[in-house]
């Protein structure tokens, strides 16, 4: 998947997988805490400075 | 080599081991998918489509063999085949999509000439048993290496202005042998916003990428069709190389 990403211009390190059981509930706040704070280091998204439609009606 | 096929299947409908052979026909210079049901009918406009490349005359005969082989209830049914329409019929077996009527179906194959594998780059210009032609080499492809020297910006800059061509006919998904789904995702306005043209870019197409992982067959036959000639085939071929050696 994220070499699929890479080929489709979209960079890989904003795709994260991660095997994170039900009962490890710190280790899943921990994994998406810092996956937020690498997006947030990484910034918006390339496809963000789209133009947005706007919604028909 | 259209002589050497036509009478193996006369041979073939006369001996009764088929009744009824789909093949292509031209009707008045347009070549179409035709289901030939006697020997005689053959010397009316049999063809073989496309030889050299150029004029798009191939159609996806594994997807229409599997609509006919499931609900023909009159013995076996014979198909023209070349080596991209064996490895799409293959498929819809691997997937269990001709379940009861495999066996009814007679591959008659044919190698394509050199000329036709090239336009394509064909990965294996013949089926495994060929009845005319001269099996060629198998030609590799460069389209893949250009892209992959790009940057990451350059990708997709380079992807969005392929896509944003799309005028989302649907031809890719409609022509495509191995698209076999009842419900399609890229029609589902939950995840893909409908009645945007040109559609949700790149989440149309990367979308439907995605869903040929494991299962494109790298006919060419989308690439050939899109009627804004959006290099799909390019994309899937990455799919394919990736879920096959990681």
């Amino acid at each position: 998947m994220k070499k699929f990403l890479d080929y489709a211009g979209i960079d890989e390190e904003r795709l994260v997988l991660k095997w994170v059981s039900s009962a490890e509930g710190p280790r899943f706040a921990q994994v998406v805490t810092d996956f937020v704070e690498k997006i947030r280091k990484l910034g918006p998204s390339p496809l963000r400075a789209r133009p947005v439609k706007e919604e028909a009606g | 080599m259209i002589e050497e096929i036509k009478e193996h299947v006369k041979r073939l409908l006369d001996e009764g081991t088929i009744s009824g052979f789909l093949g292509l026909k031209d009707q008045h210079g347009t070549i179409v998918p035709h289901l030939y049901k006697t020997s005689d009918d053959l010397d009316d406009g049999f063809s073989i489509g496309a030889t050299e490349g150029g004029a798009p005359a191939r159609y996806p005969m594994a997807s229409l063999i599997m609509t006919i082989a499931t609900t023909y209830e009159n013995g076996k049914v014979g198909v023209l085949l070349r080596g991209c329409d064996e490895r799409a019929l293959n498929e819809l077996l691997r997937w269990n999509q001709i379940p009861e009527a495999a066996d009814r179906i007679v591959r008659v194959g044919f190698a394509c000439k050199k000329e036709l594998a090239e336009a394509h780059e064909c990965r294996k210009p013949f089926p495994d048993e060929c009845i005319a032609g001269e099996k060629t080499e198998p030609v590799s492809n460069a389209s893949l290496k250009e892209l992959e020297s790009m940057d990451v910006t350059g990708r997709l800059n380079y992807w969005l202005r392929e896509f944003d061509r799309c005028i989302k006919c649907y031809g890719c998904r409609d022509v495509c042998p191995v698209c076999f789904c009842n419900v399609c995702t890229l029609e589902e306005d939950s995840l893909i916003r409908t009645g945007d043209l040109p559609p949700e870019n790149p989440m149309f197409h990367l979308t439907r990428a995605v869903h040929m992982a494991g299962r494109c067959i790298d006919c060419n036959l989308c690439t050939e069709v899109c009627p804004a000639e959006i290099p799909l085939r390019t994309l899937y071929k990455k799919v394919a190389e990736i879920v096959n050696h990681g």
